[in-house]
């Protein structure tokens, strides 16, 4: 899969009912880096990985995928194809922790190259000892190590992650956090959403804020960065 | 106390002619009677041709009233769930109307043939599908889709995997909708004609048989009916079993 090194978002506005939840945002995602995406419950951000994981229908779009700007329409597909989305609690299929990491593997690919990728999934993830465990009966911080697999096998661009460490134990934070680390060493780009950025203190490459429906960039001392000065990062209300 | 004697004496007789006529249907089934054999036959040939060819349709609507939010849609669920309580004979009548000589549909000459009750059935096994199936995929959860759909499945595997995830509740729809067309009268009689090794099946057979006062083969039809929804309802009950989790 060719992965693009950035990819542009434009003028990204969704409304519900009478209340705007996105005003016209703009940022860029770089590969292999993470970006945090903060704010309040509420604030939208589930929203917008949704959006970016064309689950949700925007008001506006313009996304760059480093083959010039399109719209939403013509490119839900390729970002379909593109992102991967990973929900707050992962849902697991009905049937074995193998059946549900063989989901996320091409169907081209013959018996055996399926069987050895999943045995490799397996490994990576820490799971060897449930791979024949039925998905549904795991616990939280397993189904979330179950749910970083698949994005392992799909390899995806961009990784959209809703609290990905969200009631979660200490052990199972860490397992998630090493998890994360080594997926983002393999040159996806990440947008994490959490609203408590303290949880992933050196994973994090830019912080993200949302802020009433707004884009707000912060920098390493927690403040608002200025940001009319980049020009692929705007918010304007 | 006459009168009591007299009670008990018509009791023991009807008992006695229960039990007779019963022990004969019995005899019918298991001598390999060809007629009756026939009947039960066309009884599942039809019926399983009707339900197999409702329930893709079937589900599809249903997939689409769970999935979709469009004008009309609340509408059509009505609409929908208003065809549940319409008779079988209605149905039939209705069809009757349209494939008779001189109906719209009347050039297909269809009618006393088993497509006529085959269409007949499928009118009938429709809605309960769609109704059914509409409750079992909205209590499937939402993430499934999205999980499919995001894991690349395109949206011919999503919809696949959120009917094997919603598997125990369509499995319900399937059954509760061949239990209730292999049993219906009216619709077969009417577009059927109950005609001997052709249109005459289970229901139909049983109404004519009765009419005559043969019970024998009436009660022999009958314990197949029984005995198929027996089975039908322990093969559900396993099924589901095994979904259980572990």
């Amino acid at each position: 899969m060719v992965i693009p090194k950035t990819f542009k978002v434009h003028a990204l506005k969704k409304h519900f009912a009478k209340r705007q939840v996105l005003h016209e945002i703009s940022f860029s995602l770089e590969s292999g880096h993470t970006h945090l995406l903060s704010g309040d419950n509420g604030a939208g951000k589930s929203t917008l990985l949704r959006i970016l994981a064309g689950l949700e229908k925007p008001d506006t779009i313009q996304l760059d995928l480093g083959r010039g700007v399109r719209c939403w329409r013509s490119i839900k597909k390729e970002l379909q194809h593109h992102t991967l989305y990973l929900h707050q609690h992962p849902y697991m299929f009905d049937g074995t922790v193998n059946y549900n990491l063989n989901y996320a593997i091409s169907e081209k690919l013959t018996k055996q190259e399926r069987k050895q990728q999943i045995d490799e999934a397996l490994e990576w993830a820490d799971l060897k000892d449930l791979a024949n465990s039925p998905a549904k009966s795991l616990s939280g911080g397993e189904k979330q190590r179950v749910s970083l697999a698949r994005a392992w096998l799909k390899k995806p661009a961009i990784l959209l992650l809703d609290e990905p460490t969200a009631n979660l134990d200490h052990e199972s934070r860490q397992r998630t956090l090493s998890l994360l680390e080594a997926l983002k060493n393999s040159g996806s780009a990440m947008l994490l959403a959490s609203h408590d950025p303290m949880h992933f203190p050196s994973l994090i490459d830019q912080h993200l804020h949302l802020d009433q429906g707004k884009l707000i960039r912060i920098n390493e001392q927690n403040l608002p960065i200025d940001d009319t000065a980049h020009p692929s990062f705007r918010s304007t209300a | 106390m006459q009168e009591s004697l007299h009670h008990s004496t018509t009791a023991n007789d009807v008992m006695e002619r229960l039990t007779t006529t019963t022990l004969a249907a019995l005899e019918l089934l298991f001598s390999g009677n060809p007629e009756l054999w026939e009947i039960i036959a066309i009884s599942f040939q039809v019926s399983g041709i009707a339900i197999l060819v409702a329930t893709p349709p079937a589900l599809l609507v249903a997939f689409v009233l769970s999935y979709y939010h469009f004008p009309g849609r609340r509408l059509l669920i009505s609409l929908n769930s208003t065809l549940l309580s319409v008779p079988a004979v209605v149905v039939g009548l209705t069809l009757f109307i349209l494939l008779s000589r001189q109906g719209p549909l009347g050039e297909w000459k269809l009618l006393f043939t088993q497509t006529a009750m085959i269409l007949g059935q499928i009118a009938l096994a429709f809605p309960i599908l769609v109704a059914m199936g509409h409750s079992a995929l909205q209590a499937c959860d939402r993430r499934a889709w999205e999980t499919a759909r995001t894991l690349g499945a395109n949206p011919f595997r999503a919809l696949l995997t959120i009917m094997r995830e919603a598997r125990f509740g369509l499995m319900a729809a399937l059954l509760a909708a061949y239990g209730r067309i292999i049993a219906e009268v009216g619709a077969s009689m009417m577009l059927g004609g109950n005609i001997l090794h052709y249109t005459r099946n289970i229901p139909t057979a049983i109404a004519l048989e009765s009419s005559k006062g043969e019970f024998a083969q009436g009660i022999a039809l009958g314990l197949v009916l029984l005995v198929l929804a027996f089975s039908l309802n322990a093969f559900l009950q396993h099924f589901q079993g095994k979904g259980q989790p572990a």
